[in-house]
């Protein structure tokens, strides 16, 4: 399984040319009168690592509920397309969830519920309504999950409650849920916006993980365990370090489209519009560059 | 400059205005309460005179002492455990009362508790917006109203009218009373719920009972049961007034033995009483703090 994982990943890189996982065909959304998403075009492949940059209302959280079908594009919804299903037409239940999963900023975990249950959740979108019943007593694929948990490095916090946990340990639960839903696309909205420097490399680094993970389950489509990711982040060292593609958006338009390599300071000031009077533009990406 | 003038003559004003109100309130009250004292004692009919009266304390000491099974010649209930066991199995009924009224009100509420509650209905919470939801939400919170402004008292006297007496009626009576307070406060818990978790959930592939399921059902539970727990130590007061309308347990029998003038079975009951009371509040307050974890 694993040999079959590497070879996947070695095609992935080369798929450039094949037609896309992701394809959004200029879609839009409007709140009200405010614009969230300008009728915005991307292609993105199978096995990608994209990050999404850009100054708050640049459009990329109303980008990434559009990919997870929470939003429906003004367009109608054929025009996000996610391996040839629209997210916004399918109903909540398996065939979504194991097409696009959302990660976002505060981690979203039930206060009362047990780490256990609250890794488990990622299975809902699996499990018929009888088993997720029968599983808040007594709690099924329960290894599967001890597993999730022991990859994300907080085994031992199987009974807590979330609330007991620190922010890095809540967002580590959020990627062990993650792993238990299996999509074939991950969507992150600020993963680590609120983790200090050091706490935000490490859950960079599981979130990046999982794209290349077998998490057990297949996706059931194809059994690829290739998986693509497309975050909403910040921070260039964390981008060059763990991403393939940055995509620059500015009043919800793409501004840069670039290898993640590519990416400089000078480009992602001029992006928030920092000015050239400001030297010290991102004091975070100094702290966060430990040992790469 | 003129700004600052208008500050500093303002609050002296204010304040002047203050304390006129205080004093001429001061006089009214003092007034007030010298002319119900007068008129108190001054009309003979009032029976306040009757608080003074030697005669009263008298009456009131030798009642006190017949509750305590003193006078009446016969051997006192307290020394006979016969009447312990009789009265207690009655302790026993008012608890299986009350216990009962729970239940009916607890499994009420829970049912009650989603389609009750206005993020659900309009989803919010995940789930989308019906018209039977709404409609559902509305008859839910009318019957609250209603279960709720229908004293316990009054749902018992209607009954009795078509049960037999025993603790069924009485539990029905409390449990329907009490189904309108716990069910109308759960529901304002599950209102107030922080909805991401059950987006986060939505989001994960669930369907909308299984966000109900697992986003709002375990955030709202342990309300749900300190809510059912103060209840109960309200319920279990309250078990002696329906009792009186024949509807069974302690209630029913400190009303019989009072009009047959056994005062001695009064005090064992009242004994009773106190005791379930006491063994009501620290068992309700050891469960509420059982359910109180985050």
């Amino acid at each position: 399984m694993t040999a079959t994982g590497v070879r996947l990943r070695r095609a992935g890189e080369q798929f450039a040319v094949a037609k896309p996982l992701v394809a959004i065909d200029s879609a839009s959304k409007v709140y009200g009168t405010n614009r969230g998403l300008a009728p915005l075009s991307l292609a993105i492949n199978a096995g990608e690592r994209v990050a999404l940059v850009g100054p708050s209302g640049s459009g990329k959280t109303t980008l990434l509920r559009l990919l997870a079908g929470a939003l429906v594009p003004d367009q109608g919804p054929r025009s996000v397309i996610i391996n040839g299903k629209s997210p916004g037409e399918l109903k909540p239940g398996r065939e979504l969830a194991s097409l696009v999963g959302i990660v976002s900023q505060r981690f979203d975990l039930v206060p009362h519920l047990p780490v256990l249950h609250n890794v488990l959740a990622g299975r809902l979108g699996h499990w018929s309504l009888a088993r997720s019943v029968l599983s808040l007593v007594w709690p099924m694929e329960r290894r599967a999950a001890q597993q999730a948990l022991a990859r994300v490095g907080i085994a031992d916090k199987i009974n807590e409650r979330p609330g007991r946990l620190s922010g890095g340990e809540q967002q580590r639960v959020a990627i062990a849920r993650m792993m238990m839903q299996s999509p074939l696309v991950i969507l992150a909205d600020e993963p680590v916006a609120s983790l200090d420097p050091a706490r935000a490399e490490e859950v960079m680094e599981l979130l990046v993980g999982l794209v290349s993970l077998d998490m057990g389950h297949g996706n059931g489509d194809d059994g690829s365990s290739q998986r693509t990711l497309i975050a909403s982040l910040h921070t260039a060292s964390l981008i060059r370090r763990h991403f393939t593609r940055v995509i620059g958006l500015r009043e919800s338009r793409v501004q840069f489209d670039l290898p993640a390599g590519e990416l400089d300071d000078a480009v992602l000031d001029e992006l928030y519009d920092l000015g050239d009077d400001n030297g010290d533009v991102e004091p975070l990406a100094g702290l966060a560059a430990r040992d790469g | 400059m003129e700004r600052t003038g208008m500050e500093q003559s303002h609050p002296a004003g204010a304040a002047r205005a203050r304390f006129n109100v205080l004093r001429w309130s001061a006089y009214a009250a003092a007034l007030l309460v010298a002319l119900s004292w007068a008129f108190i004692l001054l009309d003979g009919n009032s029976g306040f005179g009757d608080l003074f009266r030697e005669r009263t304390w008298q009456n009131a000491g030798q009642f006190v002492a017949s509750l305590a099974g003193a006078g009446s010649g016969a051997p006192s209930p307290f020394v006979q455990a016969a009447r312990w066991r009789e009265t207690g199995q009655l302790a026993l009924n008012t608890l299986a009362m009350s216990v009962l009224a729970m239940g009916i009100a607890g499994a009420g509420a829970l049912v009650l508790l989603m389609p009750g509650a206005r993020n659900v209905s309009d989803g919010t919470l995940g789930g989308a917006p019906s018209h039977t939801g709404r409609v559902v939400y509305a008859a839910v919170r009318i019957f609250y109203t209603l279960t709720r402004a229908v004293p316990e008292l009054v749902w018992a006297m209607l009954i009795v009218f078509f049960l037999s007496p025993g603790i069924i009626p009485g539990a029905l009576a409390l449990g329907i009373h009490n189904l309108g307070i716990v069910g109308r406060l759960t529901s304002e818990v599950v209102e107030n719920l922080d909805p991401a978790p059950a987006r986060a959930l939505r989001a994960a592939g669930a369907s909308s009972p299984k966000v109900l399921l697992y986003g709002v059902f375990p955030q709202a539970l342990p309300l749900f049961l300190t809510f059912l727990m103060y209840r109960w130590e309200v319920v279990i007061r309250t078990t002696v007034v329906v009792g009186f309308l024949n509807a069974g347990g302690l209630g029913r029998e400190f009303r019989l033995r009072m009009s047959w003038f056994h005062y001695d079975d009064v005090g064992l009951l009242l004994v009773w009483y106190l005791l379930l009371v006491i063994a009501v509040d620290v068992l309700s307050a050891q469960l509420r703090r059982r359910v109180r974890w985050d």
